[in-house]
């Protein structure tokens, strides 16, 4: 037991922003758990002669491995994929427990914590590192380590599959939903406080853990069909013709649904950052998405801009249109191209990697940024303070990819 | 007649029970016996929730995909609550159904143009009381969204004020599943408490089966009442002093638009919520769907976070009887109930709170886990004067040294390894 706490001690000492979930757990010894492992109510059970076997670094290891299942939620997401994929059995639910440890396993070691001798990595099945349990899931079949690791089970926390020694929902000590997220929370709030000292893994799941990202697509779609569809464009109510209703009501005034279609005009960056997989599916995307809202194909027009804008098309000859460019990008140049033609555009979706200049003040129609995510760095050699700006205020970003 | 044709007629006429009235008639038997069904009580969260906050008289917005029985939830809370339930399908309706039909009179200029209200809503008023459900409120035209902030907020309907007995309740399809769906504008979403409405797989089974869940209502305790809004306005005004910026605060990125956002309006809303759970005692979990409705996820959680703050000890209780202390169970909170205690022993350090501090930490070890005093008593041990005799109550925490020892060779010793390895 000492040989345990001081374990976690040593894990507390290394990973100073898990300290509030590690002590949280409640440990309980039982010789029928073959090694370490946690349920989803944040009880950890151990088994003493694996404690016995194992050194007090190694055993740190452990410690934040399974907390790490927890703090990732790996049992509820476990079983809704279990659900989803009506996938049970035992043969399955190592699967999962091996998925959840390749999550998990990428970028909890070093740095004050050993790497154990027999870890599972994504790198045995050749798979690349930092995907999610379910990627890892949809793409390996496991075949080949399941015998490997018969062994290894990291209780229902791992897999959201109860286990005979396990206590259930109303054994003592466990956790409530809201306890556990008040503690993921914490977690994530001492994450976010020192950004420094966490690797990229943990922040990246202290900025999603309560707010999931969604599908880019659905986030595209509902900001160009609120733009689109905003008072004073689009589909809306007036009273400039009566309504089929009017004639049985006389002396009352009905308005009548009237649609105005929406010209939409797609900027794309065609400069030589953003690759035309990219471009495509983003085109593509706007496109249907503008033809769902009403808008005629006639309406929609695209113009492809780097440095200079070439002219607008309309979606019609878009399709087969040849995205030209490469080089620097200059953006201002196509918002001028877009509101150049008459009558303006009613909402402009602008496609780009945001490494460009903005136009400095508001155009008159509304905006849709779709932002092409990249790392951050220097675009300008010669001045090594150079940033470019984000995109302005005035639009909707939505992050592509 | 003929003989003949007195024995025919019993063959030509179908029987009885094959006439086309009665074929209906056994088709409603079947029906009836179908829709015999008992109900039997289980706890439901999300159905407690929804009580609370319409009790609390707030507009409440449940998300939820179509056909996963947000209706069937209301009838069951109209019952509960004796209130009939009046069902307003908002994406069909025009905004003038929801502000009014202007009325030309005899002369404009003179009598002006009344805004008549729609019948559903002369009949609303008429009975005085009753529950409002706009359902579909995504998919309805953002005109008519804004005619509905009136409704929501003013409870006005044209000219029509709805009475104090009426309660809200909308419901709205979420984005993924609505693909013709117009998104909520951040300030109608203020304005409600957001319900996510999820099934439960064993409620759905068992319910086809025969046996749908009853909830046990929350019912409002009428001596809790003054307790209940002296420690909701303790927690929010004690919260929002220390988060200034969580106060109000506009939803930024792409995902959150649509839902809770906190702002004045809506802390009001949570503090009300906050008061409510409390007088009725229910759980942190429906307190916790209620007040993160109410401000969004991350303010929910944090104010939730500091209502846990709020339950430890007091540590100036724990230092006045050490020997007699009660520590939280949890090791997260105890440690936090510990290190209250060192703090409150360094904002005004004397020999006999310093003494006292120890007997806590004795009292810790006693209790629950080891491991958990090291960060406190380094810290107590720090706040020594020279002065100061060292308590015979630190001798009894030698194991918790111990551990810490063992914790640390560990940590150098990997720090070696890494430091030989890169070598």
């Amino acid at each position: 037991m000492e040989k345990l706490l001081a374990a976690r001690l040593h894990a507390v000492k290394v990973r100073p922003y898990l300290a509030a979930a590690l002590f949280a757990l409640h440990i309980v010894e039982d010789r029928a758990v073959p090694t370490m492992g946690v349920d989803a109510h944040w009880r950890c059970y151990v088994s003493p002669a694996f404690v016995a076997r194992m050194s007090v670094e190694d055993l740190a290891g452990v410690w934040v491995h399974e907390v790490s299942h927890l703090l990732r939620d790996h049992h509820e997401r476990g079983a809704r994929y279990a659900r989803e994929h009506e996938e049970h059995g035992a043969f399955q639910r190592l699967r999962r427990n091996i998925a959840a440890d390749f999550e998990i396993n990428d970028d909890i070691y070093g740095d004050g914590l050993p790497r154990p001798a027999g870890v599972v990595l994504p790198s045995r099945l050749r798979l690349s590192d930092g995907l999610l349990m379910e990627e890892y899931l949809r793409t390996a079949s496991m075949k080949g380590l399941a015998g490997d690791l018969a062994w290894l089970d990291c209780g229902s926390g791992a897999d959201g599959e109860p286990r005979p020694w396990e206590l259930g929902p109303d054994g003592a000590q466990g956790l409530t939903r809201q306890q556990r997220d008040a503690v993921r929370f914490r977690v994530t709030e001492a994450i976010k406080g020192a950004p420094g000292e966490a690797p990229a893994g943990w922040r990246r799941w202290a900025d999603e853990a309560f707010q999931p990202p969604q599908p880019w697509r659905q986030l595209l779609g509902a900001a160009i069909r609120s733009a689109a569809g905003a008072p004073g464009v689009g589909e809306n109510h007036s009273y400039r013709r009566p309504s089929r209703r009017s004639a049985s009501l006389p002396g009352v005034i009905l308005p009548s649904l009237r649609r105005t279609p929406p010209r939409v005009c797609v900027v794309i960056d065609t400069s030589g950052s953003v690759s035309d997989a990219e471009l495509g599916s983003a085109l593509l995307e706007v496109a249907a998405i503008a033809r769902a809202v009403g808008g005629r194909r006639d309406l929609v027009s695209v113009v492809s801009c780097d440095a200079a804008a070439g002219v607008a098309v309309p979606l019609c000859r878009a399709e087969s249109l040849e995205l030209v460019g490469g080089g620097g990008t200059d953006l201002r140049s196509g918002f001028a191209t877009a509101l150049r033609r008459g009558p303006g555009p009613d909402v402009i979706v602008a496609l780009t990697d945001g490494q460009t200049p903005w136009p400095s003040e508001r155009p008159p129609c509304r905006t849709v940024v779709g932002l092409f995510p990249r790392p951050a760095r220097r675009v300008n050699e010669n001045d090594e303070d150079y940033e470019p700006d984000g995109p302005p205020d005035w639009a909707r970003v939505v992050t592509i990819g | 007649m003929t003989v003949r044709t007195l024995l025919a007629t019993p063959t030509q006429t179908p029987a009885p029970h094959e006439s086309p009235a009665s074929r209906l008639a056994v088709a409603g038997d079947l029906l009836a016996l179908l829709r015999c069904t008992t109900t039997e009580p289980r706890p439901d969260e999300q159905l407690e929730a929804l009580t609370l906050a319409v009790a609390a008289d707030l507009p409440v917005l449940l998300w939820g995909e179509p056909g996963i029985g947000k209706t069937a939830a209301l009838n069951q809370l109209a019952d509960s609550l004796g209130l009939p339930l009046t069902t307003v399908i908002a994406s069909v309706h025009e905004p003038s159904d929801f502000s009014g039909l202007p009325i030309v009179g005899e002369d404009p200029a003179v009598q002006g143009v009344p805004m008549a209200p729609p019948q559903w809503a002369v009949e609303l008023v008429a009975a005085g009381r009753g529950l409002l459900f706009l359902d579909e409120l995504s998919t309805a035209t953002p005109a008519v969204q804004a005619a509905l902030l009136r409704v929501v907020l003013e409870r006005r309907v044209g000219s029509l004020q709805l009475p104090p007995g009426v309660r809200i309740v909308a419901a709205a399809n979420p984005r993924a599943s609505a693909a013709d769906g117009w998104e909520l504008s951040p300030p109608l979403a203020n304005r409600f408490v957001h319900l996510y409405w999820v099934h439960d797989r064993d409620v759905v089974v068992r319910g086809l089966g025969g046996v749908w869940p009853r909830a046990t209502l929350p019912s409002l305790d009428p001596d809790r009442l003054a307790d209940a809004v002296a420690l909701a306005r303790r927690a929010v005004c004690g919260f929002l002093e220390a988060r200034p910026t969580l106060i109000h605060r506009l939803p930024n990125s792409e995902t959150r638009r649509g839902g809770a956002w906190p702002s004045p309006r809506s802390w009001e809303a949570a503090l009300t919520l906050l008061a409510f759970g409390t007088a009725a005692g229910v759980s942190r979990e429906v307190l916790a769907l209620l007040v993160r409705g109410a401000v969004g996820d991350g303010p929910g959680l944090e104010l939730l976070a500091h209502l846990d703050r709020m339950d430890l000890p007091n540590p100036e209780d724990l230092l006045a009887q050490p020997p007699r202390a009660e520590l939280p169970e949890r090791g997260d909170l105890r440690q936090a109930a510990l290190e209250a205690v060192v703090a409150a022993v360094g904002a005004r350090p004397e020999q006999a709170r310093w003494d006292a501090a120890w007997t806590v930490l004795v009292r810790a070890l006693e209790t629950g886990a080891p491991d958990l005093l090291v960060a406190p008593a380094t810290a107590l041990a720090g706040l020594r004067r020279d002065t100061w005799e060292v308590p015979a109550a630190m001798e009894r925490l030698a194991d918790v040294i111990g551990i810490a020892r063992t914790a640390d060779r560990s940590v150098d010793r990997v720090r070696a390894a890494a430091k030989g390895a890169r070598r």
